[in-house]
Order: structure tokens, then sequence, then C-alpha cells
């Protein structure tokens, strides 16, 4: 059921519009509870990427118990768009409900009131920001100040190293929220297949003798954040030049080439002192990694699935996961230190 | 990728061969739903129920959310006579008819059964067993499965013994592999009895070590038993509460209604209590029970579960009458449709004494738990199908509350397990108007509008642990020999006192008195099934 109404200030009326609409589609009177287990913020200003977005936010929120309230700043939608969906449980009635607001007039500080007004209160607030700039847009911190957990992605709208760099600053800025970049949880495939050449003990001292990272990729964030989870997980310190200083003091030089399809990493070579271990897409099938060890401890190859992650299962994980992920803490502030 | 003739070489798993090292740093942190090694699996019985029904949809699902390693390969061995081509049919229709995501889709089925091959012969026929091994080895040239084996066992356990010596025989155990891992996984039940167990754990021992076994139980598969752990370790709030002091008793009731479903040469032999509580009901009390482990590692959790199962306070002879009952369904109705008794059963003996409802009253001897009574509750053919673990608190110390007639209810705290999953708790509210009457309440927590995801069936995630070597969920030695020695005495006794008033309850019903009774005569009630 859609209903449209005119002004996005109006918070009493949406409200009770949306108050309306569930007493219109509770057909159990006597059903004895609501749910709702999150308010999902969704702030989208590209009109590229609107119906994209969107569309993931819905497929997420379809799922869950929410309210979810979408902040077109795009300039395609205008006024409020509410629609409620519902679903019968034995001892509940589910409500999903969705509310689209053309914000791209307003005021930060309207938006971030607005966003107040019409949360259902006591679940937590989620905030997908899709917008191009993080730290340095009011809007963007009003709501995260206000929020459980921020989702971004690094490699969408707002990327390239000045966005990483930014974001470096977040934790910093908001303890206590909960941060999530889809670029770097796009990588967990990739972490499995190289921590898999570790996974035998003979291979895995050669760990602690890495001497060079080159990683081939599509996008500058998956790089960046691939590197900085492997130097952050080896104790490995950012230094001048793109380079990490190992447990050793010696130097590990970062080399990075744009290769491959956006957001895609295409191939990863680690070389220690007498081996090299090359994780690769495999030529015969886009969807496989195909790994093998060079040198001294040479390994034929063997392949496994990419397992790529559709990205509005990455979202539903996002919110799902609600504690801070120490490991993509310590991989930004590691990459931080090599754009320094 | 199909077909790929890649050379794979050797990677020492969790439980390779390699010299011992430490953790690898990569790993910290990292999903824990990684993708196995590449390997092969056999599949023992592979002609049967249980094949058909969850083994092969659960690994085309695997498949299908690319859990499986691109190198893998699965061979059925079971006494029919059959081309692989024919078995890729059965296996397909088994897909097509029981899997949750539908029907086998195209080109990934092709690509799946590509890497089905089938090799027949009986369990004692050494020649059948060299045959395997060849099929093994030319699927490690043809799929670079690299010598990693996983050899699931979903037989008649009369035979389990049998298969593990003709491993041996065809060095297709661990001890004498040069590459890869081996490892087996055991269906339920691990013997008959204490002493069964034990000799077919010698047997096992003979070509597997304890580390290569993975002795399954699929309820400790099921999101709502892992949930167990969560809710007592992931909250501050029921720890304090959960022991002697504040909690009554604990029920535990695995419930079905359905009979024996073509098993009946198998059940008749078994019974209620081998069946279903010696296993899935006793590892439910022990997760409610334990202590909680220092970690979540596969052994932190598994010591803490022994640690529970050797506190039973064990039952002697003489008391078994008084501490457990025994059931028999007769005709009845299930949903409201008209079922045969269980002498009536095919395969069944129409002078059968078999327990096809068995409950028990333990005791926990620890401090912890001392003098709180467990009650454990199977069987078949009874009013509904529920499984779920029922905590009861005390009764308020002094009641303040309430107008005459009004009933304080003890507060309850139920984990459901199936069919519904999630967590209830039931607390007293003030009736709303002028009286303080004073009514129970139900609070609920549903897995599935909670998270808005539908869980995995329980073969799928113990499958993918046993690949990837994963033992967390699988039941170690010597907590399925103290659960042995936990029921073998009521066996015993009840095996040697052959005049019982079978059948005593009708199918479809809450099952016999006899089970009431034992909780009447402590002055409680069962939960209604």
């Amino acid at each position: 059921m859609t209903t449209k109404l005119d002004s996005p200030l109006d918070v009493a009326a949406i409200l009770a519009q949306l108050q309306r609409t569930r007493e219109q589609l509770n057909d159990r009177k006597s059903a004895t509870a609501r749910i709702a287990t999150m308010n999902f913020v969704i702030f989208v200003d590209d009109p590229a990427h609107r119906s994209w977005v969107v569309e993931r936010a819905a497929r997420v929120t379809g799922k869950h118990p929410s309210r979810s309230i979408v902040l077109d700043s795009t300039g395609i939608g205008e006024g409020v768009e509410l629609s409620t969906s519902v679903t019968s449980l034995e001892c509940a009635t589910v409500f999903n409900e969705h509310v689209v607001i053309g914000v791209a007039g307003l005021e930060h500080g309207t938006i971030v009131r607005l966003v107040h007004d019409l949360c259902v209160p006591g679940v937590p607030l989620f905030l997908w920001w899709s917008g191009a700039r993080f730290l340095q847009s009011r809007t963007f911190s009003g709501l995260a100040e206000a929020a459980t957990g921020v989702l971004l992605d690094s490699s969408g709208h707002a990327s390239g190293e000045e966005t990483i760099r930014e974001l470096g600053d977040f934790p910093a800025r908001f303890p206590h929220v909960v941060l999530r970049d889809l670029a770097f949880m796009r990588l967990a495939a990739w972490q499995d297949m190289i921590a898999q050449f570790f996974d035998d003990p003979a291979l895995r001292e050669d760990l602690f003798s890495i001497r060079s990272l080159h990683i081939d990729s599509g996008s500058d964030a998956e790089a960046l954040y691939l590197a900085g989870w492997l130097g952050s997980r080896l104790s490995w310190e950012p230094a001048e030049g793109r380079t990490f200083i190992d447990r050793r003091g010696k130097r590990v030089p970062f080399t990075m080439e744009h290769k491959g399809g956006r957001r895609r990493i295409l191939r990863v070579r680690l070389a220690s002192d007498d081996s090299t271990y090359v994780a690769e897409l495999s030529g015969d099938d886009c969807n496989a990694v195909c790994l093998h060890v060079e040198g001294a401890k040479a390994k034929p190859m063997f392949c496994m699935p990419l397992q790529n992650v559709d990205n509005a299962l990455l979202v539903e994980r996002a919110i799902l996961t609600g504690s801070r992920d120490q490991i993509f803490e310590t991989s930004l502030l590691a990459v931080r230190g090599l754009l320094r | 990728m199909s077909g790929m003739a890649t050379q794979i070489g050797v990677r020492a798993g969790s439980d390779g061969n390699a010299a011992p090292a430490g953790p690898n740093p990569l790993r910290a942190g990292l999903d824990t739903t990684r993708i196995a090694e590449p390997c092969n699996i056999v599949f023992f019985g592979a002609t049967g129920d249980l094949t058909k029904r969850m083994l092969m949809p659960a690994m085309y699902n695997l498949r299908l959310a690319d859990t499986l390693p691109v190198n893998f390969g699965i061979v059925g061995f079971s006494r029919s006579k059959l081309a692989s081509e024919d078995f890729r049919s059965q296996m397909k229709a088994a897909v097509d008819q029981f899997s949750r995501s539908g029907p086998a889709r195209d080109p990934l089925w092709t690509d799946f059964a590509n890497r089905l091959s089938y090799v027949g012969g009986e369990f004692d026929d050494t020649e059948a067993f060299r045959r395997l091994r060849r099929q093994l080895e030319e699927n490690d040239a043809r799929l670079g499965t690299a010598g990693n084996r996983l050899f699931y066992l979903s037989t008649p356990p009369t035979v389990f013994a049998k298969i593990v010596q003709q491993l041996a025989l065809a060095g297709l155990g661990p001890k004498d592999q040069e590459r890869g891992w081996s490892r087996i996984v055991i269906e339920k039940p691990f013997g008959t009895n204490l002493e069964s167990a034990r000799a077919l754990q010698a047997e096992v021992t003979k070509a597997f070590e304890e580390r290569h076994v993975y002795r399954i139980d699929h309820y400790l598969g099921k999101e709502p038993v892992q949930d167990i752990m969560a809710l007592r370790f992931a909250n501050v709030i029921f720890e304090p509460i959960w022991n002697r002091r504040y909690i009554d008793c604990v029920q535990i009731t695995a419930a079905e209604t359905v009979g024996v479903e073509g098993r009946g040469g198998y059940y008749d032999g078994a019974g209620a209590l081998r069946d279903m509580i010696q296993n899935h009901v006793l590892n439910l009390l022990a997760l409610v029970a334990m202590e909680s482990p220092v970690t979540p590692a596969a052994d932190n959790i598994r010591d803490e579960k022994f640690k529970v199962l050797t506190a039973l306070r064990p039952i002697g002879p003489d008391q078994v009458m008084k501490m457990t009952a025994r059931g028999q369904y007769g005709p009845g109705l299930i949903d409201g449709k008209p079922v045969a008794g269980y002498r009536d059963e095919p395969s069944v003996d129409p002078d059968s004494i078999t327990d096809t409802y068995a409950s028990v009253k333990f005791f926990i001897d620890n401090w912890r738990w001392a003098g709180v009574p467990f009650y454990l509750r199977s069987g078949k053919r009874l009013a509904r199908k529920m499984s779920e673990i029922a905590v009861i608190f005390n009764h308020i110390p002094h009641r303040i509350f309430g107008e005459s007639g009004d009933a304080i209810e003890t507060n309850t705290l139920v984990m459901k397990i199936q069919p519904e999953e999630g967590v209830s708790l039931r607390f007293n509210a003030k009736v709303p108007g002028q009286k303080m009457h004073i009514r129970a309440v139900t609070m609920d927590f549903n897995y599935g509008s909670g998270f808005g995801v539908v869980s995995p069936p329980a073969y799928e995630r113990l499958i993918a642990d046993a690949m990837r070597g994963d033992a967390t969920l699988f039941t170690r030695w010597d907590a399925v020999e103290a659960a042995w020695q936990a029921v073998t005495p009521i066996v015993e006794r009840w095996s040697a006192s052959r005049t019982v008033d079978f059948p005593n309850y009708l199918a479809g019903s809450q099952g016999p008195q006899s089970a009431d009774a034992l909780l009447v005569a402590d002055g409680r009630e069962w939960r209604r099934i």
C-alpha cells in the first residue's frame, strides 16, 4: 500500500498516515505485538545510483521488521512516499514501513531532526550513507551521531584515496558508532584465500619474511584495504612511500596497479625470501581464484570459488553484526598510515 | 572449472601431518564459514533414505552457495548394483524432490553431476573397497581433490565397524596416507550400549585418531541449539540465576508426531531411550547445564559438556523404575487421521517391548545443580512435533500481589528448537483494571521474524564443518561414553523386565500416564506437548 504526501516537514501527518496504514493492514486485531528491530536510514545523492541503492535497501528491509527512511537528495523525488508491507505470524504482526523523502532542498539540521522524529523509538538506527562526502557533510555528522551503525562504500559514489583518508578519522570522531565499509567487506573471500596459503604450518614462517606485496585491482579502496589488512595482521608499521616495516625492521614495499573490473581484485602477489605466493582470478572462470606458490616452496595450482557476495547481502550482514570490527578498524588505521 | 586436471599440492589442515606451528595470524577474525580444502566425500549408504532426503540436497545447496571448494568429488558407496549414471539420476531425483532451493538447475547440476560417481559392494567386501580406493585416486587426478577424503557413514550402525575395518584394509585410513587428510563422519547411534560403543570405538581408533572422527548428532547443527550458548554466555541477565538457587527444574522434550517411517527394523532394536535420549537429549542437557567454556574452541566446549555428563548421578538398577518411565504407542489419531499402533508397523515384532517413549529424571551432582531435577522425555506419535528446553524457575518466596484465586505462575524460559525456533519468557503482569489481578504473559523471540533469515538445515552446516575440519558441533568419544554410562543401567533394567503394559499410550496423545506420574510424585507436571 503506497501513499504520497506533499510536505516532508509535516512529521505528524507522516506518522499518522503510517498508523492508519498499519490499522488497515492489520486484519487480526488481537495481534499481541508489533515488531520492529531497526530503523534503517539511507542517504543517496547520486541520481545514477539512486535506484540501485533504493532497490538493495528494499531487499534488506523487506526481510527485517523495520522502518526504512530513504533520504533522497538526488532531486529526483519530491515530497514523501509511504509504503507498508505486512507479514502475519502466530504471535505477532510484522510491519515493514518505507518512507522516501525528497530532501534535496532541505537544510542539514532539518534533515537530522526529521529523521529523529520519524524513527521508531527504542530500536537501533543504521545509516547507509551513499553520499559523495562523509565527514565534511554536516548531514552525515548529524545522522551518524544518532546512529548505532554506519555503513558506506569507499568504492562507490565516494571513492579514491581522499575518501579513505577521511574515513580514517571516523573512529575518533564517533567512537561509539559501529563503522562498516562495503569495500572492506567485499574482501572476505580474498582474505580467506590468502590465509589458506599459510594454513599449511610448513609455509607459515614465510609470513614473517615477506619482502614485497603487489596487488592488481579495479579500484583503489579494495587494494588499499587488502594491503592494510595484511599489514595489520602481521604487525607491519606503515612508513613513507607506500612501504611497510615488518617486525624485524625490514622494508616491505607495497605496489598496486589499476587492472580488472571495478571493485574487484585481480591478482595478489606476495614475495618472501625464497618463494612467491600468487592468488589470481582464474582465466577460465571469473568466479574462481587460483592459488600457487613459486620458488623454493613451490606448490602446484589449486582453485577456490570466490564467493562474491551480493551487495544486498553485504548490507544485511553489516546491520546484523552490531559490534565493532576490530580487524576492519586496524586495517583502516594501517591504510591511513600508508596514505600519510 | 569442471574436470580441471590441475595437480594439487599437499596442504596440511588442522589435522594434517605437518609439524606443529603457531596459529595462522591471518585467520584471526575471519569469517568461520571459510571454504574447505579440495576433497572427496564418500557417502556409505548412498542409496538410503538419509542420503536422498538430507545429505545429497545438502551437498547441492552447499555447492549452490559456493561453500564447497572448486575441486571436490562425491562418491556413493552402497550394496545396490548401480552404474554411476544411474546413481546420478537417483541423486538428481532426490535433489529435485528434497532440496530447499527447489529442483536441480543447469548448468550447476551438470557440473555437480560430473563430480558424482558410484561404487557398489557389500560393506565387508575387500575388493569393493579396493575399487573405492581406485575411484578416489581417479578423482584426485581428474578433479584435483588432493588426496583429501571425508568418509560419511550413513548406514545402519551394525555395519559401522565393518566399514572402518575395510577402510583400513584398503589403505584408506589417515595412518596409511601419504598425502592429504582422511576424516570419518559417523551417524548416531554410536553403539547400542556402553559395551558395544567401546567395541566400536576400539575398531575406529585402529584406523582413525580421535581428531579424525566426527560423530554427528544433527541436533547440534540446528541454529537454536547453537543459540543456547549465546543466550547463556552472551547475556548478563541469565547466568546469575542459572543455578539451584533460582531454578526449580529443567524439562527437555523431543516429541515427534511421526512413527518409525520405514525404519521399523532398526528402531525395534533401538527404542526412544537409545535413539534420542542417549544422544540428542543428553547433548541438550549438557549445553544447558555446562559451565562457560574458556573460549569457543571445539575442545573447550567439549570439555565442559563432558564434565556435565560425568556429573550425572548414576541411576542404579533399583532406582530405574522410580526415575524413569517408558511407553509404546498404540493406534490413535494424528492430525485427525487414524494411524496404526507401533506393533502394527512394518518390520516391527508384533510382540515388541521396544520403547517408543522414554522419560528420565536425572540429577547433576555439582555445586551449580545439586538437587535440581532434569526431566528428559522423547517419544514418537505424540500430540505435536515439538523440541524445547524449558527452564522453570522457583516460586516467589512471598506473595504480596494477586486477588484471591489468582495463580502466581513460576517464570519459565523456553528455548524452542523445532518446529518453532526461538526463545520465550513467561512472567507475571497486572491485568488492567482497578483490582490487582495477576496473570502470566509471554514474551517471545522468534528467529524468523527477529532476524528475517531462514536457518539452513543442520546437515549443511555439519557437512561443511567436517570438510573444514571444525569439530565444534560433533560429539567427542568421552562424551559418548559418559552418555552411555548414564543410560546403560536403564537399558539393562528395562530389557530385564519384560512384563510391561505396552501399548500404554494412544498415538496423538501426551504420552503414557507413568511419565506423568514421574513428575506428579515430585509435585510437578510436564509442560503440555
